[in-house]
């Protein structure tokens, strides 16, 4: 026997309290883990949707504090496209635009001439023909979101629009959009003759000189910034928030888990005085007293941890329920965000587990073995 | 109040040598000072001592056990081990692991592990290897007679039995003392006999110095020296079968 098999007997005596002990910690973790992932898989599913169009750099308003917050002139598209080492630009209207049920959709607005639309990887159907109105093609699983097929009718700002196209994005953004003319989406969403942002392609394909040269050519054009995806999302405010948002619920969450696990040593301890008075007649030091019920805070906190991922995978199945942005998220959670979220919680549990050690030592011996 | 009070000095056989433990006006105030438990109490016990601690419940004869291993501290006067005064934790820590066994009236095991195991647990702490540690502990529960339950629970044992195991943890460490705080008291007279008996052969074969607190005239009549002790004083210290006893009485109030 040594201090681990001390530590499971002592926990297996008390199995509802364990279990209970271990359940909160695998919530604290999980929740911290499952809200972390789906910040981040949002954030990451829309960097990997703008790169799946193929752009190059991204235009925006100078100052937008998010990607659906720029106003851009259309006819600033051409002068964006007239710049040298551009090979071609396309504007982009971008706005969450609910449809029935309480559902949204991801609407993009491209002009009729745009090149994006050669793009689409059409599953089934077509794209709209220059200067056709009142038409969609729906990612597929905006399509499986809205119960809506090919042919079917779908309203997206009380509009109501056919479907003509299915596309087959591969990124979870991209299979929630919903592509429309832009000039219908800018008369339903009440922004005639503008865009929120413009794709564009730089010639050599996009070497990181092209790039810059161009990046600075679209600075002094004024009021317009150009990024890479990546650069364009680490400004957005939106994610910044959504990221503050998360860390403090996860901060929380395992807080929680900690003062569990603090609470339920604590008991455990106080119900084990005697047993500690007894290790402390037979000898044990201090230190080893502690580290006993160390043990079984780290004990408790490995479960829990492995819990708590498991639990964290299991909630990623209910990710696509959540209205309005469910079809739109995949659940991918990092190992490193794994590893950061468990390291916290086992210092937390070993902290935790500490306290009550360090109680009971200083406890004298034959007051201890006085208690029942 | 009369009081009957014993010099301790007095009462010991002469050896000329530095007892193996000592109190030294040591008394031990609960309560902020409202009860004495002891009080001024000096006692010498030299190595090989064989010392019954008599006297009527709630007299402090727990306390001065208590205070003789040092899970309990004086709240005046000094403890020495060899001649060195024990003052820490950590010092009486390291005697209890190695010098000091102690058996208690109500056996004070940990319910959720088998007798080999409480017995292995007075093991750690010595540099052994696990299987080391079970082979010893289970070589000890052979001596105290129960290699056939050493696998079981604790809890499943008769109250002899599970003293038995008590014994075997507190001689683990081959201790020169051994304290047993009425280690009979809560047995029926069949498993008394039996533990009273292994205590003493015990004894015998490690030559331990034994410390034996008891209500229990018989098994007092069994140790060479007596001390009796009443509302917290030393009242009688004795080796009623070899030296006469030096009794001093006084009054005190």
């Amino acid at each position: 026997m040594n201090l681990a098999g001390l530590a499971r007997r002592n926990l297996g005596r008390r199995p509802i309290r364990t279990s209970l002990s271990i359940l909160g910690i695998g919530l604290a973790v999980g929740s911290a883990l499952a809200l972390m992932s789906l910040s981040h898989s949002i954030q990451d599913g829309m960097r990997e949707g703008i790169n799946e169009m193929g752009d190059d750099l991204v235009v925006m308003q100078k100052g937008a504090s998010d990607i659906f917050g720029g106003f851009i002139p259309e006819k600033t598209i051409e002068r964006v496209a007239g710049i040298p080492g551009v090979a071609r630009a396309s504007g982009e209207l971008f706005m969450f635009a609910p449809s029935a049920d309480d559902k949204s959709v991801l609407a993009q607005g491209w002009s009729d001439t745009s090149y994006l639309w050669k793009k689409v990887p059409l599953r089934e159907g077509r794209v709209p023909a220059p200067g056709e109105h009142n038409v969609a093609v729906l990612g597929d699983a905006a399509s499986a979101a809205l119960g809506k097929k090919l042919g079917d009718d779908v309203v997206i700002l009380g509009e109501r629009f056919k479907i003509i196209g299915i596309a087959n994005y591969t990124t979870a953004v991209n299979r929630g959009v919903a592509l429309l003319p832009l000039a219908d989406l800018q008369k339903i969403s009440h922004r005639p003759e503008q865009v929120t942002m413009v794709h564009l392609n730089v010639e050599r394909g996009g070497a990181p000189v092209e790039l810059k040269q161009v990046k600075s050519a679209i600075e002094l054009l004024g009021s317009l910034s150009a990024s890479t995806a990546n650069e364009m999302l680490d400004q957005d405010r939106n994610f910044a928030i959504l990221d503050a948002v998360s860390l403090a619920i996860s901060i929380i969450a395992i807080v929680m888990g900690a003062i569990y696990v603090l609470n339920a040593l604590v008991m455990a301890t106080q119900e084990r005085t005697r047993e500690i008075g007894i290790f402390t007649a037979i000898g044990w030091s201090r230190q080893r007293i502690m580290a006993s019920i160390v043990v079984e805070g780290i004990l408790m906190c490995i479960i829990g941890c492995v819990l708590g991922v498991a639990l964290s995978f299991l909630a990623a199945l209910a990710f696509p329920y959540i209205p309005a942005i469910g079809h739109l998220v995949s659940f991918r959670p990092s190992i490193r965000l794994i590893v950061l979220v468990l390291i916290t919680a086992f210092v937390l549990c070993v902290l935790g587990s500490l306290f009550p050690a360090w109680r009971a030592v200083r406890m004298l011996p034959a007051e201890a073995l006085r208690r029942l | 109040m009369l009081q009957e009070r014993v010099q301790n000095s007095d009462a010991e056989q002469p050896s000329g040598s530095t007892p193996l433990i000592a109190l030294r006006a040591v008394s031990r105030l609960y309560d902020g000072g409202a009860i004495a438990a002891l009080t001024n109490v000096d006692l010498a016990i030299e190595a090989g001592d064989c010392v019954a601690v008599v006297g009527a419940s709630g007299s402090g004869k727990s306390t001065l056990v208590n205070l003789l291993c040092g899970i309990d501290f004086p709240s005046a006067g000094t403890v020495m081990w060899e001649g060195k005064a024990v003052r820490t934790q950590r010092e009486w820590a390291r005697l209890r692991r190695a010098r000091i066994g102690i058996v208690f009236q109500e056996f004070n095991l940990i319910p959720t592990l088998t007798a080999l195991e409480n017995v292995e647990l007075a093991l750690f702490g010595r540099g052994l290897s696990a299987v080391r540690r079970q082979t010893r502990a289970a070589i000890l529960l052979e001596r105290v007679g129960l290699e056939a339950r050493m696998h079981n629970l604790v809890t499943t044992l008769s109250g002899g039995e599970r003293q038995r195991v008590a014994i075997a943890r507190a001689v683990a460490n081959e201790p020169r003392l051994l304290l047993a705080d009425e280690p009979t008291g809560n047995l029926d007279s069949a498993s008394a006999a039996i533990v009273t008996d292994l205590l003493f052969k015990l004894r015998e074969d490690r030559d331990m110095t034994i410390v034996l607190v008891t209500h229990d005239d018989a098994l007092a009549a069994r140790c060479a020296r007596r001390v009796r002790i009443k509302d917290g004083w030393i009242v009688e210290n004795v080796y009623p079968t070899s030296v006469a006893p030096s009794i001093v009485s006084e009054a005190a109030s």
